[in-house]
């Protein structure tokens, strides 16, 4: 068991979100960026899914009233009982101690994953918190939440490689996939978002970003079109010409135009931008965007059986440039 | 012409089946977005239904666009089958506090507040799909001379039960959300509770009729529906 003795932001609990009911109109929701949320999954032993809590910008001060193994993911400092300590890294914590998470200094969303994962009931097959239906609710102080069980013992200890670790700058280029309505823009309306740089504004939040830059130009068809399903990531331009990038708790349909889908692989990147940070789009073909997601799985895969002792990481140099080898671990008898 | 295939992204692909709300043309895409489902290909994440289209929502990390597409297209024969349907009322106050952009709906089309209601409230609509938002239905069938564009703003907060207009499209939002539907009225009904099953008071296929009624007789109601005062 853990008690929030201190939740200064928003603070849920999330999984990878909760598929099959979009057509019943029940958003997906789970982890902002999802790639932070499995490595602190990963460091503690846990499967990808397992439930885990997201804060937004400033972390909770936690109470363990049992033992348990902890990872936090994110730039910020952590402190337990009063010792500073590293996030992207696995500690056992006793009955008594306190886990101090300070203030992102890089970033929009952390996550603090438990050997076993937080016990919840799910809600439609997940414990994805969405709160414009109250699935769940943001957590507050002095609540007790309660952990599944898991063996602790040799889940403590575990580092992500320095390499590994996930870097947030607020001046990113995102990777998209055009359409499937770019016949809703004029040529020149599409080279406005492909050559200009947007802001995302303080109007943001879970369930998209809302930017600011350079109007983007509808065709003759308009921005409105007869609505049809919003997948992750679609950049919705309304009739003001100001995109606004669909995320975790986006409604499951929409009726504004879609000029296009940011590729899965740069979704952490989007969703780890801040209000004033900048981004700039670059069309990629699906191709190339479902190759950059394959590559990526296969390193995440890597570092999960690395993080589980099964393979070993070398740092090598090939070629003049420095490389992690990955190589299993040959187990005796 | 139709269907017409395209990627949404790296993880999704749409299938248009028309360009315009067609009771024929969604009756085939319920048909064919039935039938992609039973086929439960390990690949798939899910399919979401709308008007015109179907999006197939795929783990591109187990096959490509195209070889998503390959295994669809066998099923694109499927074709809907005969049902009666089922009609759910939909109790609504018109106006005021409840519907703040009536009197925008009346003007753009030159009539009157009652005209408007009039118009609404007459025809059984057909639900096409379920979407946006929990237990929203998109309904069919509206009038023409009630159209009015969305708002070129959204507003952040909508009460749960707030009827709207959005371009030739009316319906209600079953949970409170940003939106950006002109506001007409709002019914006092719980039409999306997660702990029932199913949650949504309407599925796609159903026909929905709007029932004009008093404010006093909403205060009644929505006491019943959601057990507190409005």
């Amino acid at each position: 068991m853990i008690e929030l003795v201190n939740v200064p932001s928003l603070l849920t609990i999330q999984d990878l979100g909760r598929y099959g009911h979009q057509k019943f109109g029940v958003p997906v929701s789970g982890a902002m960026d999802e790639i932070s949320a499995r490595l602190a999954n990963y460091l503690v032993g846990n499967k990808d899914n397992f439930p885990l809590l997201e804060f937004a910008l400033r972390g909770p001060t936690i109470r363990f009233h049992s033992s348990a193994v902890f990872a936090v993911a994110g730039d910020v400092e952590i402190k337990l009982n009063g010792i500073p300590i590293s996030p992207w890294g696995s500690y056992w914590a006793k009955r008594g101690d306190i886990l101090e998470v300070g203030t992102l200094k890089s970033g929009m969303y952390g996550y603090i994953a438990f050997a076993g994962g937080i016990k919840c009931e799910p809600i439609l097959g997940s414990c994805s918190t969405y709160l414009r239906a109250n699935f769940g609710r943001a957590l507050k102080t002095g609540d007790i939440l309660k952990l599944d069980y898991a063996i602790l013992t040799g889940k403590e200890g575990k580092k992500l490689p320095e390499e590994f670790i996930p870097k947030y700058s607020n001046e990113s280029e995102i990777r998209v996939v055009l359409g499937p309505q770019e016949d809703h823009f004029t040529e020149e309306g599409i080279k406005t978002f492909l050559g200009s740089t947007y802001e995302v504004t303080a109007e943001s939040d879970r369930m998209g970003y809302r930017l600011e830059g350079p109007r983007i130009e509808h065709s003759e068809k308009g921005a409105d079109i007869i609505t049809d399903a919003i997948p992750l990531g679609a950049i919705q331009v309304p009739k003001s010409g100001k995109p606004i990038i669909m995320l975790a708790d986006r409604q499951t349909s929409g009726g504004y135009a879609k000029i296009g889908v940011v590729a899965k692989v740069d979704i952490p990147k989007v969703a780890q931008t801040r209000p004033g940070g900048k981004l700039r789009f670059k069309a990629v073909s699906v191709e190339e965007a479902q190759e950059a997601l394959r590559r990526r799985e296969r390193t995440m895969e890597a570092l999960r059986l690395f993080l589980l002792g099964e393979l070993r990481a070398y740092k090598l140099k090939a070629l003049g440039e420095e490389i992690i080898a990955f190589i299993k671990v040959e187990k005796k008898g | 012409m139709f269907p017409q295939f395209k990627p949404a992204g790296d993880s999704a692909l749409v299938i248009i089946f028309g360009d315009r709300i067609d009771e024929k043309i969604n009756k085939k895409v319920h048909a064919v977005a039935n039938a992609i489902e039973k086929a439960a290909p390990d690949w798939l994440i899910e399919v979401v239904p709308t008007y015109t289209s179907i999006y197939v929502y795929y783990d591109s990390l187990k096959l490509s666009y195209q070889e998503a597409l390959n295994a669809i297209k066998p099923l694109l024969s499927a074709e809907p089958k005969e049902e009666k349907p089922r009609i759910v009322e939909i109790p609504t106050v018109y106006g005021g506090e409840f519907g703040p952009d009536i009197e925008f709906v009346a003007k753009h089309n030159g009539l009157s507040v009652d005209d408007v209601i009039e118009i609404h409230s007459k025809p059984l609509y057909r639900v096409y799909m379920l979407g946006f938002l929990p237990g929203f239905a998109y309904l069919g069938g509206m009038d023409e001379r009630i159209a009015t564009p969305r708002l070129e703003k959204p507003r952040l907060k909508v009460p749960a039960g707030s009827v709207g207009i959005a371009g030739k499209q009316t319906g209600w939002y079953a949970i409170e959300s940003p939106g950006g539907w002109r506001l007409i009225g709002r019914t006092p009904l719980k039409t999306f509770d997660p702990s029932k099953s199913p949650p949504s008071i309407v599925k796609a296929g159903d026909y929905v009729k709007f029932v004009p009624i008093s404010e006093e007789e909403f205060r009644e109601l929505y006491k019943q529906e959601w057990g507190e005062k409005q």
